[in-house]
């Protein structure tokens, strides 16, 4: 496809996308937004892999994309029901105060 | 190139509303435009069959998921009160460039291991067909455990959600429907 863009600058690009997802999860202070931060950091990661994928002419990267991307559904399912509960309990969602597991 | 690049700038800027903007449900439409042209970044990989998984399983079901949480949760208000972290915006400005700097230069060490046109021969086009194959042959240990996994949140979330206190008889539910529906469970939470 195309005339074969060098991998290196999609790896740049999903370095790119990984810091705004860091930069995401230490400054928003909604759960469900630091959330959609790690959803970033998750799919800067499947870009690099897919990038590789085409580098090295092996499907296996691609297969553990998808894997990924299974994992991801699971965690989103999971977190956002923690996040209802949670909600449930104190009708804020906000992340400052969440101390409870605390030791 | 210029696809690329074009596309790039698109996942840049919807990363960044996704981390700035003030209201959620902007925010999550925000990641629902990186993820789809990141879906036609994976078609220009030669990912044929990912770029329809992202965009049906990533851009459709996970961010209907997002958009309803957060409309459930009223999260879209944003928080307001002052930081309890002082200078957070600083530290994370500069954890980003150390960690995006150090990428950067990890990449620039990288040499592609054979000519991109031999490479994107082998891939397939990234075809159901081909990725089925490795997943079911190379990949099946991990399939089968993934599709496990996937059991174990449907559980785990459903019993999560789900009230503790014992449900009222349905029949009897019937009987006192506007006056006893809803107010008997409703403590100062939002009912869901």
């Amino acid at each position: 496809m195309l005339e074969g863009v060098n991998t290196e600058y999609y790896v740049i690009l999903s370095a790119i996308l990984f810091a705004l997802g860091l930069v995401g999860v230490l400054i928003r202070r909604t759960a469900v937004l630091v959330f959609l931060s790690v959803e970033l950091m998750l799919n800067a990661a499947n870009l690099a892999l897919v990038a590789f994928a085409r580098a090295w002419g092996d499907l296996i990267a691609q297969s553990a994309v998808f894997i990924v991307m299974t994992l991801a559904a699971a965690e989103v399912a999971v977190g956002l029901a923690i996040i209802v509960t949670i909600f449930r309990k104190r009708a804020s969602t906000n992340v400052d105060g969440l101390a409870e597991l605390r030791g | 190139m210029m696809l690329f690049i074009l596309l790039a700038l698109v996942v840049v800027t919807g990363g960044l509303v996704t981390i700035l903007a003030s209201n959620a449900v902007h925010a999550a439409l925000g990641l629902v435009g990186t993820l789809l042209s990141l879906a036609i970044l994976y078609v220009t990989l030669d990912a044929h069959f990912l770029a329809a998984v992202q965009v049906v399983v990533y851009a459709g079901a996970i961010m209907v998921l997002f958009l309803f949480v957060i409309m459930l949760l009223d999260a879209a208000r944003p928080v307001s009160d002052p930081n309890p972290i002082p200078h957070v915006g600083e530290w994370a400005g500069g954890a980003a460039a150390v960690l995006s700097g150090a990428l950067v230069l990890i990449v620039s060490t990288f040499r592609a291991p054979r000519p991109l046109e031999a490479a994107e021969a082998a891939l397939r086009g990234g075809a159901p067909g081909p990725v089925g194959e490795v997943l079911f042959t190379r990949f099946l240990l991990p399939f089968e455990a993934v599709s496990i996994l996937l059991l174990v949140a449907v559980v785990g979330s459903v019993a999560l959600i789900r009230r503790p206190q014992v449900q009222d008889d349905p029949v009897l539910e019937e009987q006192s429907v506007g006056a006893g529906s809803s107010a008997p469970e409703r403590g100062g939470e939002v009912s869901l």
